[in-house]
């Protein structure tokens, strides 16, 4: 369509108070919009504690985590509480392997030094003398665990996650 | 459809497991099949489905209140009625009146109904119950399912499939396996003999055997499971300038296995304990089962210098550091009882004892009443001696059998003390006769050896690799009561006729010459049946008097032949005997115009009898 035509038409269309031909709308000026104040981010919904109860629940079957932490072991001998823990130990780490894969963040020699990658400072901590910049490297203290999978059985949404360990009951 | 897969399933009496490999007709002769093992997905705990190696053999009858609802979904069915594998196991340790367990051991059990629901043994009144074919038809299709689930593209159903029984399962026994299979949706399915599944995981893992063994050699398996006990001997003959493998004797049924000797080493802690003034109950004496069983693997590792291993029974109720008890399995005891119990260094002439035949016998399975297995393998090479030259046997000067290699099978001779204590008591019994020790084969995964074995062995069935030639592992009779006047209170003497010789090959068929039988027409004829493992010699057609302790009775077998208008009362019938391609037994009664009857087993009239 000629421009001439289209300044008619949209001359007739304001005058009428008819819509504006479509071609016209994108010659004219942008209206202008007020600005909408920028969306503050949405607040995290909370974290559902059914995911940290479930680890919790499958420690407590699995090796007795919860029971072995509630009990006041203060009054036993070490040797009673010696003999608990290996057999509790061996489970927990069989259970925690069972379901995450776990990993050193940086898989080197405590005691060593390691040259620093990774300038996030979740994954690695500098202590002692820190330099202002960022530090070449240091000696390696800690490696640190990375959960390099995590293959958590899915929830049963129908059931209450609030139940860390079921009650028992013996019929004799 | 040609199948794209060999299946070898190894149906177990506590694990089961499910091998395959891909048969390829253009490969390479002798390259070495891969065969892989199936990950089977199971629930091991409420809700949660995880792939395992092995599937435990174990069925749990759930009630209302033992899982949260939907907690027991398989990928392929949302609600099963019973709960099979890993979890069933675990909860069934809880409470064993819902829990199937050794439905294999039941299915070879002739004191009892075998298709009649009797399983879980001690249930208590209003759980439903399965018999042993039925609950060895759930750990079948559990395989099948898990299959199809993991291997969309080739179907089941549209496979070979090769289910292993012990070598000592008798003809009921086998045919329940079989029906149990069909039951589970099997369609292509051969029987194969574990101990010769172990023997073709040999084989396949050692392409150049035919360097290892020689015409003459005698291969002695030994496959000591959780629950049975098994012993088979094949030769190594030749055959058309070919190596050549028969297998020639296979032992009585035994059960007798790895769980005896953990619970065994329980009682004797749970004495210590008792001593020491803490006293356990049932619950307790599992979980120490289950310890002891830890520890004594821990104590057999090889490099192991420790002198005991701890075993602890934790607290039961929240108070877990104050309630445990602490014990510990010595490595004195652990040896003596394996040593001295299990495993005495005893005689070749050293026969096991017998059962004790008390009138009343609590029911239940028939569990070994010697627990030494170094006896019962001095009494399965004595018998060999007693029948008569078979090919290929190998003997000393006495008689005995006597093995040039050992083969072991089964998780318990994953210990190095048991396998060196097995070599030590044959090599002295070898020594006796005056011959060099055995060697024992190798480099096996005895936990997996017979799945695998068994896809091996579907391969050689269609020409890849070579073939173990059996035939039927023991010798079978029909009762027939001698005419004699009778006497009160003596039931006639029985005779037996043999019908199936010992050897007697697959897919071959006899006529047992000479005898004929009036079968009365319309109501159902019964035979007693009887077979022996020990009598090799009898031909088709022979009639056995006096035979003693050699032959045991099985389920009868039964014919029932319609009543037709035009027929005489009594029809005139001889026996025929067929082996069929997939080592299956039958019988059928021949009228002399032709017409055939097959003999069914009667499993029900046994227990009532």
């Amino acid at each position: 369509m000629s421009r001439i035509l289209l300044a008619f038409r949209t001359f007739f269309a304001i005058l009428f108070g008819r819509t504006l031909p479509p071609e016209a709308s994108s010659l004219s000026p942008r209206p202008r919009v007020p600005p909408s104040p920028a969306p503050t981010p949405a607040a995290p919904p909370p974290p559902s504690p059914a995911y940290a109860l479930q680890l919790l629940a499958i420690l407590q079957r699995d090796a007795r985590l919860l029971d072995f932490l509630m009990e006041d072991i203060a009054s036993y001998e070490d040797d009673q509480i010696g003999a608990a823990v290996r057999s509790l130990h061996d489970q927990a780490r069989d259970a925690l392997t069972r379901y995450l894969s776990l990993q050193p963040v940086i898989d080197g020699v405590e005691g060593a030094y390691t040259r620093s990658a990774a300038g996030d400072p979740a994954a690695v901590k500098f202590i002692g003398n820190v330099p202002a910049g960022k530090p070449e490297g240091g000696v390696l203290r800690h490696k640190g665990w990375r959960a390099a999978k995590v293959d958590l059985p899915a929830l049963n949404p129908k059931q209450d996650a609030s139940i860390i360990a079921p009650a028992e009951i013996e019929i004799e | 459809m040609e199948p794209r897969y060999v299946i070898g399933i190894d149906l177990g009496t506590t694990n089961s497991a499910l091998s395959y490999v891909e048969y390829q007709p253009d490969a390479d002769p002798f390259a070495l099949p891969k065969v892989e093992q199936l990950g089977i997905p199971q629930l091991v705990n409420p809700a949660e489905v995880r792939e395992e190696g092995l599937l435990p053999s174990f069925l749990y009858v759930p009630g209302t209140t033992d899982f949260p609802a939907g907690s027991t979904a398989l990928p392929w069915d949302a609600q099963p009625d019973v709960v099979v594998g890993r979890l069933a196991q675990k909860r069934g340790a809880e409470n064993a009146g819902r829990l199937v367990s050794s439905a294999k051991s039941w299915l070879s059990h002739g004191g009892v109904d075998r298709t009649a629901p009797i399983l879980p043994f001690r249930a208590p009144e209003g759980v439903p119950r399965f018999s042993p074919v039925e609950a060895s038809r759930r750990y079948l299709e559990h395989l099948r399912r898990a299959w199809d689930s993991g291997m969309p593209d080739a179907p089941f159903i549209d496979q070979q499939v090769l289910v292993t029984v012990p070598a000592s399962f008798d003809a009921v026994a086998r045919e329940l396996t079989l029906k149990a299979a069909e039951q589970a949706g099997y369609g292509n399915i051969t029987l194969l003999e574990e101990p010769q599944a172990a023997f073709y995981a040999w084989i396949e893992r050692h392409p150049d055997w035919r360097e290892r063994v020689h015409v003459g050699d005698l291969i002695l398996v030994v496959d000591i499971g959780g629950g049975t006990t098994d012993f088979t001997l094949i030769a190594v003959t030749q055959k058309g300038g070919e190596l050549a493998l028969d297998r020639v004797a296979v032992g009585e049924h035994l059960l007798l296995g790895g769980d005896n000797i953990d619970l065994a080493l329980a009682r004797i802690v749970a004495d210590q304990l008792t001593q020491k003034g803490s006293k356990i109950d049932t619950l307790q004496l599992q979980a120490l089962w289950n310890n002891c069983r830890t520890a004594k693997e821990k104590l057999l590792e090889p490099g192991s210098k420790k002198d005991e291993e701890p075993v602890t029974i934790l607290g039961k109720g929240t108070g877990v550091v104050g309630g445990t008890i602490k014990a510990r399995l010595q490595r004195a005891d652990l040896e003596k009882l394996l040593l001295d119990g299990f495993l005495p260094a005893v005689s070749s002439h050293d026969m096991p004892a017998r059962q004790r035949r008390t009138g009343l016998q609590e029911l239940g399975l028939p569990y070994a009443a010697d627990a030494a297995m170094t006896r019962h393998m001095a009494r399965f090479l004595r018998q060999q001696a007693s029948s008569a030259e078979q090919g290929g046997v190998r003997r000393g000067p006495s008689g005995l059998a006597c093995p040039t290699h050992v083969l072991f099978n089964g998780g318990v001779l994953n210990a190095r003390l048991i396998r060196e204590r097995l070599l030590g008591v044959l090599n002295s019994w070898l020594g006796e006769e005056g011959l060099p020790p055995v060697q024992p084969l190798s480099g096996e995964d005895l936990m997996r050896a017979v799945s695998r074995g068994a896809a091996y062995y579907g391969l050689a069935r269609r020409g890849r690799g070579v073939r173990i030639h059996g035939g039927v592992p023991r010798t079978y009779y029909v009762g027939i009561e001698t005419a004699m006047p009778s006497v009160p209170g003596l039931p006639a003497p029985l005779k037996a006729l043999t019908v199936v010789p010992f050897g007697m090959e697959e897919g071959t068929d006899l006529r047992i010459p000479n005898r004929e039988f009036g079968l009365v027409v319309g109501e159902p004829a019964e035979f007693r049946f009887f077979t022996s493992a020990v009598r090799k010699n009898d031909q088709a057609g022979h009639l056995i008097e006096d035979y003693g302790d050699d032959l045991q009775e099985l389920a009868p077998m039964e014919v029932n032949l319609p009543a037709q208008q035009d027929a005489a009362d009594i029809v005139p019938v001889s026996f025929e005997t067929v082996v069929t391609e997939t080592g299956m037994l039958q019988l059928w009664c021949v009228a002399r115009d032709g017409r055939r009857w097959k003999l069914e087993f009667n499993v029900r009239e046994r227990v009532e009898g």
